[in-house]
């Protein structure tokens, strides 16, 4: 069986989890839930303030701080989430340790988690487009309905990329290490704070290698120029899920043995 | 149709990237390319060859020193790792309690644990739904289902672990050392039931270092020793043969304390503390010299023994006494007297000393005893007193009861004759 049925035997399980997650997380704490809404609040509020007062803003893209929220609100979602499959097996060492729970459940609540906790943070964004249409600076299209197929094949491609982060951050104690600075790396050299097109042409199949690249001009394409996604893109960005799914699994499998002995 | 079957598994604990401490990716791919990344470095035998089948309803138990491979048994057992080589086949569906609550988080409820643990455990939604009150009922939690795990004591974690376990409707039950921890009261309703599911033709497997457990409730034990099957047969036997086994470990340890008492590595009894006192007088060392006078950690009883100790005055002492206990390691007092007691009158100690107890016929019943020395004021404020300071062996030729072995002999008056 390969780790993907296994996970989707799991399925109960893993909402469960999910669950516990999530109110593991907030409970206890003065907002609760609100927080999931507050941090990207205060984000909005910080890159509003900033790229009006001190920076001068971008004129190609206005305004900026709405497409800057957008791709930075997401872009949370890649890199929380792989870090935290990366440490989902020292977490849950008891579990796996001392009851016979599939492995495989333990990356897929991991991205879970953080794909609730963006779904949580949505409504801010949802509600920073309609003001800025109200005031006349972004003309929302159905385009924006695309949205949610783009943000469901980037978690299928973060998940991959999880299955294959979680078994091997157990065994080398570097991956962790590695992965952080990738993602540092990776925030730079992803669509984020800049639209694709503001990158000199040659140099954008190159930027494409990045596995996230197109994921984030699909994003910015559907929820702030509220353009349709290119069908080239689309098959680029179902190609990418499949592959990370697949080598994940691969390497996955190769370790899952060893798992419960490590963690 | 046996329930467990195990046949000629061997486990290997395989290591990655732990050629050296902390080994890290970086290094796993610039030292093994061409050799494969995910390649083990190297392997720890835990089962080797273990070949055992559990009939239906068969209450097993399984003991054996740490390390012996008890857990990776169960663990094999349970799914939760694989065997490197032989089958494994479990019938029926089962339940682990190899830690209880060990998929209770703190944070949430006991209600949205138990959700949780059922899942763990394989029910469905609506089982856990059914069995909601009755799990709750045993683990006599109902006051405190909606408050965080966090606020629980350990008692009640266990109870409602085992109670979520116990409803699960398992065909097998394993179960790793976990009623050590309830109170007394909860640890009777474990064991029935056990005694319950037993009848109702449930098999169990127990690790245990309880041994009078093992002896009493199962029908079989297992005695595992470095990964391999020692012995296996009536749990009585079974432990019978282990207990003996341990006593002469114990005893052959206890030569190897001996010889390190010298460097101060006494070993000491836990709850106890090994050494107090001031310092004004240390006792350096002691040693037990056999009839011959050589120093051993196994003596002969009824043959002549001797303890000595070397004993250093921090500075010229005019109040001092010498003493020995010796005790059973299980801490019945045997002897205890001091130069005191036996009416020597200190004068004065500077220097070093050398204090010989000798007994002419030690007739101490064959076991292991333990010895506290100490040298300590008149007034009974210790300068060194060192509790279990050496343990040593006591043999004889046919057992005894008890701790005395004295010389003896039987007369018989009346009608009574004896068979040559």
């Amino acid at each position: 069986m390969n780790p993907l049925s296994r996970t989707w035997r799991q399925r109960v399980l893993v909402a469960a989890l999910t669950r516990r997650e999530l109110v593991a997380r907030y409970r206890g704490g003065l907002l609760g839930f609100f927080w999931s809404l507050v941090n990207p609040l205060l984000l909005l509020a910080v890159y509003a303030t900033i790229f009006r007062v001190v920076f001068a803003p971008r004129t190609d893209v206005r305004p900026y701080a709405i497409f800057l929220f957008g791709g930075v609100l997401v872009w949370s979602f890649v890199s929380a989430g792989l870090i935290d499959t990366s440490l989902t097996f020292r977490a849950n060492g008891p579990l796996l340790r001392k009851t016979p729970v599939f492995p495989e459940v333990f990356p897929a609540v991991a991205v879970a988690a953080r794909l609730s906790h963006l779904v949580l943070g949505l409504p801010v964004l949802g509600a920073a487009i309609a003001f800025a249409a109200w005031r006349g600076s972004l003309a929302p299209g159905p385009a924006a309905f695309e949205f949610p197929i783009v943000l469901a094949l980037l978690a299928a491609t973060v998940w991959g990329f999880g299955l294959a982060i979680s078994a091997l951050a157990l065994h080398f104690g570097d991956v962790r290490d590695l992965l952080a600075n990738l993602l540092t790396l990776a925030f730079f050299l992803t669509p984020i704070l800049y639209p694709i097109d503001s990158v000199p042409e040659k140099y954008r199949p190159l930027l494409r290698v990045n596995p996230f690249a197109t994921f984030f001009a699909a994003i910015h394409e559907t929820l702030f120029f509220f353009r349709p996604v290119a069908a080239f893109d689309w098959i680029w960005m179902a190609a990418t899920a499949a592959v990370a799914l697949l080598a994940g699994c691969y390497v996955f499998a190769r370790l899952r043995d060893s798992i419960a002995e490590e963690a | 149709m046996p329930a467990i079957r195990v046949e000629g598994v061997t486990k290997l604990y395989r290591r990655y990237g732990r050629k050296r401490p902390g080994g890290t990716l970086k290094s796993a791919i610039l030292s093994r390319v061409g050799r494969g990344v995910l390649a083990a470095d190297f392997s720890v035998p835990a089962l080797t060859d273990v070949t055992l089948e559990v009939a239906r309803g068969e209450m097993t138990g399984i003991v054996g020193p740490n390390g012996s491979g008890k857990s990776t048994l169960l663990k094999l057992l349970a799914g939760i790792v694989q065997p490197t080589s032989g089958r494994v086949s479990v019938e029926g569906r089962l339940a682990a309690l190899l830690e209880l609550g060990a998929g209770f988080h703190p944070e949430i409820s006991g209600r949205e644990n138990i959700e949780i643990n059922g899942l763990l455990l394989g029910l469905s939604r609506r089982q856990i739904a059914e069995r909601f009150d009755a799990i709750v009922a045993f683990a006599e939690l109902e006051e405190f289902l909606d408050a965080p795990l966090k606020t629980y004591s350990s008692g009640m974690a266990v109870r409602l672990g085992f109670s979520i376990a116990a409803h699960s409707d398992p065909d097998v039950l394993l179960v790793d050392e976990v009623l050590a921890v309830g109170d007394e009261a909860f640890s009777h309703r474990c064991l029935e039931k056990f005694a319950e599911f037993e009848r109702a033709g449930k098999t169990i497997v127990v690790v245990s270092h309880d041994l009078a457990l093992v002896s009493q409730r199962c029908r079989r034990a297992v005695w595992l020793e470095k990964g391999r099957i020692a012995a296996d047969g009536p749990a009585a036997e079974t432990v019978a043969l282990y207990r003996e086994r341990v006593a002469v470990e114990e005893a052959s340890k206890r030569v190897e304390v001996v010889s390190s008492v010298g460097e101060g590595l006494a070993p000491s009894r836990p709850g106890r503390k090994a050494r107090i006192g001031s310092g004004a007088a240390v006792v350096e060392s002691v040693e037990l010299l056999d009839a011959a006078g050589q120093r051993a950690g196994r003596i002969v009883s009824r043959q002549p023994a001797a303890l000595r100790m070397r004993v250093k005055a921090a500075a010229p002492l005019s109040d001092f006494v010498f003493g020995y206990a010796i005790s059973t390691v299980a801490g019945v007092a045997v002897f205890g007297s001091n130069t005191d007691i036996d009416g020597f009158v200190p004068g004065d100690f500077a220097g070093e000393g050398v204090v010989t107890l000798e007994i002419p016929s030690c007739d101490l019943a064959p076991g292991i005893y333990s010895v506290d020395a100490a040298a300590h004021a008149r007034d009974g404020a210790p300068y060194d007193y060192r509790r279990d300071v050496l343990r040593f062996e006591v043999t004889a030729d046919s057992p005894v009861a008890g701790t005395w072995n004295p010389e003896r002999r039987w007369r018989f008056d009346g009608a009574i004759r004896w068979e040559a």
